[in-house]
């Protein structure tokens, strides 16, 4: 019921195309969405939130399109990437009026509980002109919240939050995905967003490179070899054996230990721990290197 | 960071066996620096380029372009009609003063944004005085520029009709009437590029949005025209002339008029009062046509005239002049806006 | 389409604030005072030329005044927000197009009636010593005035980013030069509408006004209910482009 469903979706401007034969389904929980600079994240969640018509293609949320349909905004919210909020506004005026736009049977309560959620109770009789980007954000966040959506749509939450905050509002959006509200935050800080993310969906140049799982996803790519840490009791031994091996494909002696390139993670994973037992060597650590989502990322950008 | 240099070149004779490392790091400008007269030269000329949208894409050149056209088309005309044998009548000193005025309003409105709007917008402010720039030559750059370019739109037009007039002259004598007569008409587009460039620059400066600088300047020049314009008209009093006037004899009379003898008609005409002097202070365009006229203008302007009060004019115009480049200097003594 | 349209007193009270918050409402109090400084200067000089009241309040005072100030006014209920973006916050919510647009109209039409209408009435009042039909016929052009110009500068805000630029063009050159010198386009100026009920009510010739009651009324409405249609539509139609496009 709360899933967003993009189905061959395209969007150009004359002959630019930012969004490229997209299709995608976003489930609850939180999904990250990845790209770099440019590769059209933004574009995709004002199709998604309905402020930008599909050129082609269909999208729905909760089964129904979100262009041109006001009404899906009493179970959407949207924290949009633009610094724009009204200044001369208190942030509690700021979100007590959103209530009141979305006919909230009691405004102040829903405000007061929102703002709470966001951590901004301390500074809610401001006006948004004193407040620092990172405030900013956060009302802006308690004012998408006010109405309790199911679904949340947060366009680059984390520019300028301190690591503070950041840490908050981690928290925060963890503990809504599980709450089963279907969360999509686009990103191009990869490290917020591997922390973050149960699912990524990975947008470059337009085009939905991949989704899923991020592991999973490395995995699938075989194509490039992955990289483990090994720290043995003999290094240099462990080298030279490994080397003879076929889904090794390098071997690099380093000071914090022996940097192992496997074209084959599945066979060399069987393979080290026998190795190991035959050459009498103690294996202390095996890391690795780079699964973190920026190779992933890093790989996917560059092939 | 180590930089390690490296053997850069060498002769060509030297040994080819020997490898060379490039170090392309960070590297200092060594070359010659221009100075403070350079940057407020390229300012002035960047500015003057921007007044007609000239490095900008196309939809910044549709304004200026058309009224440029706009503005030569009665020169152009009249210097048509000029080689076809008939006289000039479009005069050098007040040219067509309405269409100058609605194009001038439209220039300087839609253009003085443009060169000062745009910077303020954009916080480029910072990054100016951080160069050997003094405070007052930014405004200066600017307001010399956009000057410039007021002078190119209302003395132009001018000198096609002067080229236009002159080429068709068969004596030295009228060519040099022709030139008499152009002269006071370029100090008088002197006048009135300084003062326009000059208020339109300064009710720009004070917003960094476009839209609000236009409407701010065009609502300031076209509400004191408009009201300098109604209140002359209506200022004015009527007088009535009792005229005796004697028919030859034998001329038809109308019916009621004794069948010889003179007769006397009554004529209503309108006449300009003290205040009728005076409301074309109201706006800068009656104040240029009222100082033209204290210094002799002599072709009719929609001022009726200045009596007494030409010097109250000219100390109008000073005025406004004053207060604008001292507002324009003013705005950008605190930089960082 | 829905035509439910319904005034919506947040949205009301958030434009308010967002018109007087900002340093540039000053801006439209300046034209009406400087009518009424005038009023009061020719009403002191006592001209003894053409009778001055029809022209100064009503060919001034409805060919610049009022057309500029429910510029100003009618430019800043939406286009403000529309250009830095706020309006994003206003419209994800489940407000409907329609009531956004006739609340922001609404707000910049009374705007303008107090600041344009009652200062007419009251310079009418000056000018001609007391109640008179022009006087009353100013104040009446003044209020339909009000309402026709805001429902077409709103429009034009959701148009373009460049609302003020367009609607100067159209006050500077159609409704002044074009609607001077060419009679068919009186037929398509707010001025003229504005004239044609105040002159209903006055009968005077200093008016200039060029279009019967029933043309006037009739083409007025007609502006005005298709200006807000299609303000509505544009409005529901609001787009927010990417980050690299």
């Amino acid at each position: 019921m709360s899933s967003i469903e993009l189905q061959n979706v395209s969007r150009w401007y004359g002959n630019v195309v930012a969004v490229n034969d997209i299709t995608m389904s976003i489930g609850p929980g939180v999904t990250g969405l990845l790209g770099p600079n440019g590769a059209g994240k933004s574009t995709v969640l004002h199709l998604i939130a309905g402020f930008l018509a599909p050129s082609r293609g269909k999208l729905t949320v909760g089964g129904v399109p979100s262009w041109r349909n006001p009404d899906i905004y009493r179970t959407v919210g949207l924290v949009p990437e633009r610094d724009s909020v009204y200044a001369f506004l208190t942030g509690e005026e700021f979100v007590r009026s959103t209530a009141s736009l979305h006919q909230l049977a009691d405004p102040p309560a829903a405000a007061r509980r929102a703002i709470a959620i966001a951590d901004m109770a301390q500074a809610q009789d401001r006006k948004i002109s004193t407040y620092s980007k990172g405030m900013r954000q956060r009302i802006k966040v308690a004012a998408a919240l006010v109405h309790d959506p199911q679904v949340l749509l947060l366009d680059e939450p984390f520019n300028g939050m301190d690591p503070r905050q950041r840490l908050h509002m981690m928290d925060l959006l963890t503990k809504l995905g599980a709450e089963g509200r279907t969360i999509l935050l686009s990103s191009h800080i990869l490290e917020e967003v591997e922390q973050l993310a149960d699912t990524i969906q990975v947008i470059v140049s337009g085009r939905l490179a991949a989704s899923g799982d991020f592991r999973a996803i490395r995995r699938l790519m075989t194509s490039r070899p992955h990289v483990f840490l090994v720290r043995s009791s003999d290094d240099r031994r462990l080298g030279s054996a490994l080397i003879g091996r076929p889904a090794v494909t390098g071997i690099e002696l380093t000071r914090g230990g022996l940097q192992v390139q496997a074209a084959d993670f599945g066979a060399f994973s069987r393979e080290l721990a026998g190795l190991a037992r035959d050459q009498d060597i103690r294996l202390r650590e095996l890391l690795p290197e780079d699964e973190s989502l920026e190779s992933v990322f890093a790989y996917l950008v560059e092939s | 960071m180590s930089a390690e240099r490296g053997v850069i070149g060498g002769s060509p004779a030297a040994s080819s066996e020997t490898g060379v490392i490039h170090d392309i790091g960070y590297r200092r400008y060594t070359g010659r620096r221009l100075g403070r007269v350079q940057i407020v030269r390229a300012l002035y000329w960047h500015s003057l380029r921007s007044a007609f949208g000239i490095g900008r894409g196309a939809k910044a050149k549709i304004v200026p372009v058309i009224m440029f056209v706009v503005i030569c088309l009665p020169a152009v005309a009249n210097a048509v009609a000029v080689a076809q044998g008939q006289p000039r009548i479009v005069p050098y000193d007040t040219y067509l003063f309405q269409l100058r005025v609605v194009v001038m309003i439209i220039f300087v409105a839609a253009q003085a944004p443009e060169l000062v709007s745009r910077d303020l917008r954009s916080h480029v402010l910072p990054l100016y005085f951080c160069r050997p720039l003094r405070r007052s030559d930014y405004p200066l750059a600017k307001l010399a520029a956009f000057i410039t370019a007021c002078l190119a739109m209302i003395e132009i037009p001018l000198l096609l009709l002067y080229l236009g007039t002159v080429t068709q002259a068969h004596s030295g004598s009228a060519i040099w009437h022709q030139t008499k007569a152009l002269i006071p008409g370029l100090l008088v587009g002197l006048m009135w590029a300084v003062l326009l460039a000059s208020i339109g620059l300064a009710l720009a400066s004070l917003s960094g949005r476009r839209a609000y600088a236009t409407g701010a300047i065009a609502i300031y020049f076209f509400l004191t025209w408009i009201l300098a314009g109604i209140l002359i008209a209506v200022t004015q009093r009527n007088v009535v002339r009792a005229v005796l006037i004697h028919p030859p004899p034998g001329a038809p009379r109308p019916p009621g008029v004794p069948a010889s003898g003179p007769i006397l008609v009554h004529s209503t005409t309108q006449v300009p009062t003290t205040a009728t002097h005076l409301v074309g202070l109201v706006s800068p365009f009656t104040t240029l046509d009222g100082v033209r006229q204290w210094l002799g203008g002599t072709s009719p302007g929609p001022v009726l005239g200045v009596g007494h009060y030409g010097p109250l004019y000219g100390a109008m115009f000073l005025v406004l002049l004053a207060v604008s480049v001292g507002g324009l200097f003013a705005r950008y003594r605190k930089a960082g806006a | 389409m829905t035509m439910n349209a319904k005034f919506n007193t947040v949205v009301a009270s958030i434009t308010l604030r967002a018109v007087f918050g900002r340093k540039r409402a000053i801006l439209f109090a300046i034209p009406p005072l400087i009518l009424l400084l005038v009023t009061l200067l020719l009403k002191a000089a006592r001209p003894p030329g053409a009778p001055w009241p029809g022209r100064i309040l009503g060919d001034f005072g409805f060919s610049v005044i009022l057309p500029l100030t429910a510029l100003i006014i009618g430019t800043s209920v939406l286009g403000a927000e529309i250009d830095d973006g706020s309006i994003v916050h206003l419209l994800a919510t489940p407000v409907r197009r329609s009531s956004v647009i006739l609340t922001k109209f609404c707000v910049g039409a009374v705007l303008t009636m107090a600041f344009v209408a009652v200062p007419e009435l009251v310079a009418g009042l000056i000018a001609t010593s007391g109640a008179s039909k022009l006087a009353l016929g100013l104040f009446v052009g003044a209020l339909v005035g009000s309402v026709i110009y805001n429902a077409v500068f709103v429009m034009l805000s959701v148009l373009t980013t460049r609302a003020i630029a367009v609607g100067l063009l159209y006050v500077l050159i159609w409704e002044t030069v074009l609607g001077n010198f060419v009679s068919g386009a009186r037929v398509l100026s707010v001025e003229q509408y504005s004239l044609g009920v105040a002159n209903a009510i006055a009968h005077d010739k200093a008016l200039n006004a060029g279009l019967t009651l029933t043309t006037a009324l009739i083409m007025g409405v007609i502006v005005t209910i298709a200006a807000l249609v299609y303000a509505t539509r544009r409005l529901s139609e609001f787009s927010l482009k990417g980050d690299a496009v």
